[in-house]
């Protein structure tokens, strides 16, 4: 029997306290026909606005205010209090809404019947998938030990599983993409040269000369980051952007280093060694902070500029005019650390060249330099960590003795390797949570051999995506949009500003609806998952909401929830100087000496392509993250492919034309799954083709973004491991195209 | 008399999508084609290059939405029954003309729609050499759509979507007949409007940026010819003008016969 319900009738027979979040949509069965509204209303009109929202459409994390019609979010916008992204947002940050009412988006706990990557799924109750991956992850324990597990976390909600996995049931065998696959090359290198991680502190904006190599900014957007290179560019600094390809950023340059891909660390020896030749270099600087300098001096006097040009493929005085332009502007000069650095498998060396260059200009604690802006502290909030201890006598790493500048946590081939071959032990269990690793990790094929090797594979996600075809339990967690979880803290953006710091803390914009499907916080399925694997003692947060709160409650002054949405969402507080700061360099590391590893940076030639193949660079589009966001309508319709680069002579030569479909092979044999569009453009080497990252999903249940363009991880077949880090270089395989059937051959 | 403009700022763009995705959220566009082939759309963000000019190798792109033009082809197309509408200035001052579903706004230069008097047969998203209107089919009846400056948005304090969102600051909005305004400014410094020796309908939409940039813009960009519009419903437009005079007092059996005609003529040319 229907009963008629109105939204009035159910507020009153819930007793909803929590009303500042409207529930209207659980009501929708009441409305009757409604003519469809001709005029748009806006999002202005007849809205209300709830504030506290943190984007996590990346991982950059700008703060969000939503406009909420009936219960229903029907905008997002930058919160206007934030000193960080502002009223502003990018496309990703704008198209939030379409994540949220995604129609594909995992509803209920699910238990494939079928097959692992060929899934029947069967809904199930929360009490069921729990009491299952209790089980069976118990059952892993008692007879592989804790370290029979691996955790493949990512993003902000997955850090409270990962941590528990870590240090209460206590693995070891932790692989954050952001890590091996991303930036951990580039933090180990700065922190082994300068004393702290990279992050992305550069002061673009007050900076003489911005120095890019290999970074796209414009094609990877992140609010506040951009906000400081577009203001740097407007306050005159000079450009100089070192790419195989013509970017979004070269095409801002005041200089393009149209540079062979590979040899960038060949590019900065010759100029750190003309620097230092011809006494460039910041000799004060240098003389106060620098470590081993004339050892490093002769480590690299080998790096003639006639040495990398002929190595860089770039003229000999193209790279004596960039380091005269770095030169005559210091220590005003911004050189980028990049962001996603995992590129050869040579990595670190790299990124420990582009911190001595920072050095030996003096280009730290500077105007315009390499700084180290202030945020305001917090609490800490982690679980206690009874079987940590246990976990690092099970450490990939020191057991095989490798990759001694590892970050925390075990790189992604170790733990593979591991699985596959149960050496030094078996590792049977397999958690992921917001993670994708087939279409993050190298050679999917591996991957795919590991998950089938494994007794249970735990996969929790918001969406659908290529590895929840996997899972044998797939948990649904609620969107960014409908939870507390991560606290966003820094400064202003422009560091020549009041010096300002800022909390905001993500709240719900929303209430998850309840009325089609039972999603969850990842805390409380943590917290369930604990309770039924016996480590219910160890709970120190009954819900998300409460685990915010103790870290507020930490931060100087103490802060609570109530607090902040009284402030809308953002607390403000007086900063500190971000230049205040001065560093030691270590150009000559005996640290690294002792550890096996090359002291003074080193350049190591990478694998070049066989005849007929061209190399296979990737990178980002402004509308995507990774590959997160394929299947959001609204991206979609703006990038919905991602055309293979090619150079318009090779184009020439293969008989090609702009706009036509090819799929792609590897030099190993690989077949991409799917095709793509080719654009032909004189804006790249001939050696070289691009395509942006993320495209090509395979799992059916993305209805929008399923098969669209061409998943280049497919194609990353040689994973090459960066000696010090253990981390992932991904551009060392080769590629040429087939057309019709035929495979064509790509001319040098 | 002002005029509403808008000027997109090449050296600041990074191409990033976010005015059009805002845009998208904002006015509730829908995605895909509409039955013409045109993306359904308001604002957009096309990519240009990278490819060789005279001046340099350029990678640029074109944000587009409705110019808001001075003499708008769109408008003069639009065959609804045209009303006596008073439009009210900001200094109080009224404006009494007819106008048909389509007009420009006599005080702040904006072309708008009146959707509910819309006849949906697509005359102006063909007249449009911008292709900055499409047909949102998505209703019981068709309606045309566009950019309207979110005059929406302004009326209340606020600022298009766009530009609000836009985190480089590259879309400058104001009225480009106050000499003092910002977009007045970019005009001196030699904002450009996307015009060819055809297509001269004074866009209120303006670039500015490098030389190459601008060149491979206006190369890729800019329409050559004003729309081949559909002789039959061209003639229509000027018979159901003058019909609808007539017929003034009966609109709706008007709008009526003009819905049957127009119906009757997209068969025509869809056989």
């Amino acid at each position: 029997m229907a009963v008629k319900m109105t939204r009035r009738r159910f507020l009153q027979s819930t007793g909803c306290a929590a009303a500042v979040l409207p529930f209207a949509n659980l009501v929708q069965a009441d409305d009757s026909f409604v003519k469809y509204p001709y005029v748009s209303p806006g999002s202005m009109a007849g809205t209300q606005t709830v504030t506290g929202g943190i984007c996590e459409m990346c991982f950059w994390r700008c703060q969000v205010i939503g406009k909420v019609r009936d219960g229903k979010l029907v905008k997002l916008e930058g919160n206007p209090k934030s000193i960080d992204n502002g009223k502003s947002l990018c496309a990703r940050g704008n198209a939030g809404i379409k994540l949220l009412y995604d129609p594909d988006r995992l509803k209920y706990p699910l238990k494939n019947i079928g097959k692992r990557g060929a899934p029947k799924w069967k809904r199930i109750s929360w009490d069921e998938a729990l009491d299952e991956c209790a089980t069976r992850l118990k059952a892993t324990i008692d007879k592989y030990g804790p370290q029979g597990i691996t955790i493949f976390p990512h993003g902000s909600s997955a850090v409270y599983p990962m941590h528990f996995f870590e240090h209460v049931v206590g693995t070891p065998n932790n692989s954050e993409a952001s890590f091996f696959q991303c930036r951990g090359a580039r933090d180990l290198a700065y922190l082994a040269t300068l004393g702290v991680p990279a992050g992305e502190e550069v002061d673009m904006p007050n900076a003489k000369v911005i120095f890019l190599l290999g970074s796209h900014l414009g094609e990877n957007v992140h609010v506040s980051h951009l906000k400081r290179y577009l203001k740097g560019l407007e306050n005159g600094a000079k450009l100089i952007v070192v790419d195989p390809r013509f970017s979004a950023a070269a095409a801002k340059a005041d200089v393009w280093v149209k540079i062979k891909p590979g040899t960038d660390t060949a590019f900065l020896l010759a100029i750190m060694n003309y620097l230092a030749e011809n006494e460039k270099y910041n000799v004060e600087y240098v003389d106060d902070n620098g470590d081993g300098f004339d050892d490093f001096c002769e480590g690299i006097a080998h790096a003639s500029l006639s040495w990398a040009a002929k190595i860089c493929d770039v003229p000999e005085a193209q790279i004596k005019q960039v380091a005269d332009m770095l030169s005559a502007d210091m220590p005003h000069v911004a050189i980028h650390p990049g962001r996603h650095t995992s590129w050869y498998g040579n990595d670190f060396q790299r990124e420990r060249a582009m911190a001595c260059l920072t050095g030996m200009l003096g280009a730290i604690g500077s105007v315009g330099g390499f700084v180290r802006p202030i945020g305001p502290k917090l609490g800490r909030f982690s679980w206690p960590t009874p079987m940590k201890e246990h976990a690092e006598e099970y450490s990939l790493r020191r057991l095989a003795k490798v990759h001694k500048f590892s970050p925390p946590g075990t790189p992604t081939d170790l733990i593979r390797n591991a699985a596959l071959t149960g050496q030094p032990y078996p590792i049977k269990a397999m958690v992921t949570w917001g993670q994708n690793p087939i279409q993050t990790v190298p050679n999917q094929a591996q991957t795919i051999a590991m998950l089938e090797q494994m007794d249970f594979v735990l996969v929790c996600d918001v969406m659908p995506t290529d590895i929840t075809m996997y899972a044998d339990i797939l948990l649904p967690e609620v969107s960014y949009l409908e939870r507390y979880d991560y606290i966003k803290r820094g400064t202003q953006w422009d560091f020549a500003e009041e010096h300002q710091q800022y909390i905001a803390a993500r709240m719900p914009l929303v209430a998850p609806e309840t009325k089609d499907h039972e999603r969850k916080d990842s805390v409380w399925i943590t917290n369930e998952l604990a309770k039924r694997m016996g480590y219910g003692e160890h709970i120190k947060a009954k819900s998300a909401e409460e685990m915010v709160d103790i870290m507020l409650a930490g931060a100087k002054p103490t802060l609570s929830l109530k607090q902040l949405r009284a402030e809308d969402g953002i607390h403000l507080q007086e900063g500190e100087d971000p230049y205040d700061v001065e560093l030691d360099v270590v150009f000559y590391s005996e640290a690294l000496e002792e550890a096996g590893y090359p002291p003074v940076p080193t350049y190591t030639e990478v694998p070049q392509p066989p005849a007929g193949y061209a190399r296979l660079v990737y990178g980002r589009l402004p509308v995507h993250t990774f590959n997160r966001t394929q299947n959001n309508v609204w991206l979609h319709q703006e990038s919905t492919l991602n055309p293979v680069w090619l150079n318009e002579q090779s184009a020439k030569k293969m008989g090609l034309k702009d706009g036509d479909m090819v799929e792609l092979v590897n030099d190993q044999g690989v077949k991409s799954r799917t095709a793509t569009v080719v654009k032909v453009t004189p804006g790249i080497r001939s050696d070289t083709v691009y395509m942006a990252h993320g495209y090509g999903s395979m799992n059916p249940a993305l209805t929008v973004g399923v098969g669209a363009g061409v998943d280049d991880q497919s194609l990353i077949s040689n994973p090459s491991i960066d000696p010090e880090t253990g981390t992932h270089g991904m551009r060392n395989n080769f590629v040429r195209f087939i057309k019709d059937g035929k495979e064509l051959s790509i001319p040098a | 008399m002002s005029q509403y403009g808008m000027i997109i700022d090449l050296n600041r763009c990074v191409g990033c999508h976010a005015c059009s995705v805002a845009c998208r959220a904002e006015w509730n566009v829908p995605v895909g084609k509409d039955s013409e082939n045109r993306v359904r759309r308001r604002s957009w963000v096309e990519r240009l290059g990278p490819t060789k000019t005279p001046k340099g190798l350029a990678y640029t792109y074109y944000p587009g939405l409705c110019n808001h033009c001075d003499k708008p082809s769109c408008v003069e197309v639009c065959p609804a029954d045209t009303v006596s509408k008073t439009f009210t200035g900001k200094d109080g001052t009224t404006k009494t003309m007819d106008v048909a579903a389509t007009w420009k706004d006599p005080f702040d230069g904006s072309v708008q729609i009146d959707k509910e008097r819309c006849i949906g047969c697509g005359a102006c998203a063909e007249a449009c050499p911008y292709t900055a209107r499409y047909m949102n089919e998505d209703g019981d009846e068709p309606k045309a759509d566009k950019c309207t400056f979110c005059v929406e948005r302004i009326a209340l304090g606020g600022e298009p979507a766009c530009v609000q969102t836009c985190l480089a600051g590259a879309r400058i909005f104001g009225d480009v007949s106050d000499p003092d305004s910002a977009v007045s400014a970019y005009i001196k410094k030699g904002a450009v409007r996307l015009e060819s020796a055809a297509v001269k309908l004074g866009p209120n939409v303006r670039y500015f940026g490098k030389e190459r940039d601008l060149y491979l813009l206006d190369k890729t960009s800019t329409p050559q010819e004003l729309a081949q519009i559909n002789q039959r419903r061209l003639l229509m437009a000027h018979l159901s003008k003058k019909t609808s005079r007539h017929l003034q007092g009966m609109g709706l059996l008007g709008m009526a016969a003009l819905w049957m005609k127009s119906k009757e003529q997209d068969s025509d040319r869809t056989e």
